[in-house]
């Protein structure tokens, strides 16, 4: 499978960078081909601007700010995102990244006022994903990364579609043999992606 | 009141605008000290670099990079959002000042061995998000509000303890009428004078 492999953290010794390595290179390993696309590196501005704003809705020009990511989307098969949660949600960059590419024709159009997704080539979604809190407490915000997940990013590419939310919560608390499990068990996920 | 009004559209001629002047006239006339802080105005930069990620938990160290916005939110007493609503969240921009300026030991500080993160923001009891949906209310409510809930429950939590909350939005902007337009910003005022 085509898979678009989308990673979110700035710092390249980050355990967030490990868990984006182990995943491409399984991923590779299992025969897929991989499109990574880190958006640090790639420098990604996820500020939608005033023009962007203006023709948001104008099917025919509204894609040329982000074209070539508009394409990686569209060519995948399969999607998964690499991210640590901040402030319980996705960094900034990811956010923009939604906010400015997931655009009327690209994940979804309106047919007759309703809305109807556009994402539909892609067959499976993973979220691999940390939180510096406890998941007590994540549950307790009403975890917004995770209902993205599963709800909107699943309604996105169809309701039926397998969404896999892979979190290690508690980030700063944990041990040492705690991380190298949730590496293995990212590991085996792709594996068998 | 000290009243912080954090504000992100780039749209100088959008609704967002009319809802922020219609707050902002709202908060002094009820004798509110009001700042505003217009995000796409002072081209707030969102993303939080490498070195502000390394630095991240080290006391003053990382306060530099965001200094003067660490003095904003001190000095309220109250914070006003106002947003569009964008694929049922904030703003990117938004999200990266949440993100780089509520920041530990500043904002938060975390206990050594288990226990509670414990919030700074003792200086804010009050905290208001107005904001524009194109969805409806009830395909907001099954997506679980993300945006709604990272302020309201995750940023309130560093508040002071019984911080109140106000949540005003206009949901299906798409088929809105200058009728349920005017009636949202009456409804802004409204509610604002007396909060």
């Amino acid at each position: 499978m085509k898979v678009l492999v989308i990673f979110a953290h700035p710092v390249e010794t980050s355990f967030c960078a490990a868990l984006y390595k182990t995943t491409v290179e399984t991923l590779k390993k299992a025969g897929h081909q991989v499109d990574a696309c880190d958006l640090y590196a790639e420098d990604f501005n996820p500020v939608l601007s005033r023009e962007e704003r203006v023709n948001y809705h104008d099917l025919e020009i509204n894609q040329k700010a982000v074209e070539s990511y508009v394409n990686r989307l569209n060519a995948c098969e399969a999607l998964v995102i690499v991210t640590p949660v901040w402030n319980f949600g996705y960094p900034a960059i990811l956010k923009g990244f939604f906010d400015r590419v997931f655009l009327p024709g690209v994940s979804f159009e309106m047919v007759d006022k309703q809305v109807k997704t556009k994402l539909t080539h892609i067959k499976k979604l993973a979220v691999v994903t940390t939180y510096g809190g406890t998941r007590l407490r994540a549950f307790l915000v009403g975890d917004p990364p995770r209902t993205i997940a599963k709800r909107l990013l699943r309604a996105s590419i169809g309701l039926a579609k397998p969404v896999s939310y892979l979190a290690q919560y508690d980030m700063n608390r944990i041990s040492d043999a705690t991380r190298a499990r949730f590496l293995a068990h990212v590991a085996s996920h792709m594996e068998n992606f | 009141m000290r009243a912080l009004v954090v504000y992100a559209h780039p749209c100088p001629e959008s609704f967002n605008a009319s809802v922020r002047d219609a707050a902002i006239k709202s908060l002094e006339g009820a004798g509110h000290e009001v700042r505003l802080l217009d995000l796409y105005a002072i081209k707030f930069n969102p993303v939080m670099g490498m070195d502000e990620r390394r630095d991240y938990h080290e006391r003053d160290k990382n306060e530099a990079p965001v200094a003067e916005h660490i003095d904003h939110v001190k000095w309220a007493e109250m914070l006003i959002f106002i947003y569009p609503t964008w694929w049922f969240g904030l703003p990117a921009i938004l999200k990266g000042w949440l993100d780089r300026v509520f920041i530990p030991h500043v904002t938060f500080s975390l206990p050594d061995g288990q226990g509670p993160l414990e919030g700074k923001l003792t200086n804010i009891s009050k905290i208001a998000i107005i904001t524009t949906c194109g969805a409806s209310f009830l395909a907001t409510k099954f997506i679980g509000e993300p945006g709604r809930r990272t302020i309201e429950r995750g940023l309130r939590h560093l508040c002071m303890p019984k911080c109140k909350t106000l949540y005003l939005a206009h949901y299906k902007m798409d088929t809105s009428t200058d009728e349920s337009r005017r009636r949202f910003l009456t409804k802004v005022e409204r509610s604002l004078s007396k909060y």
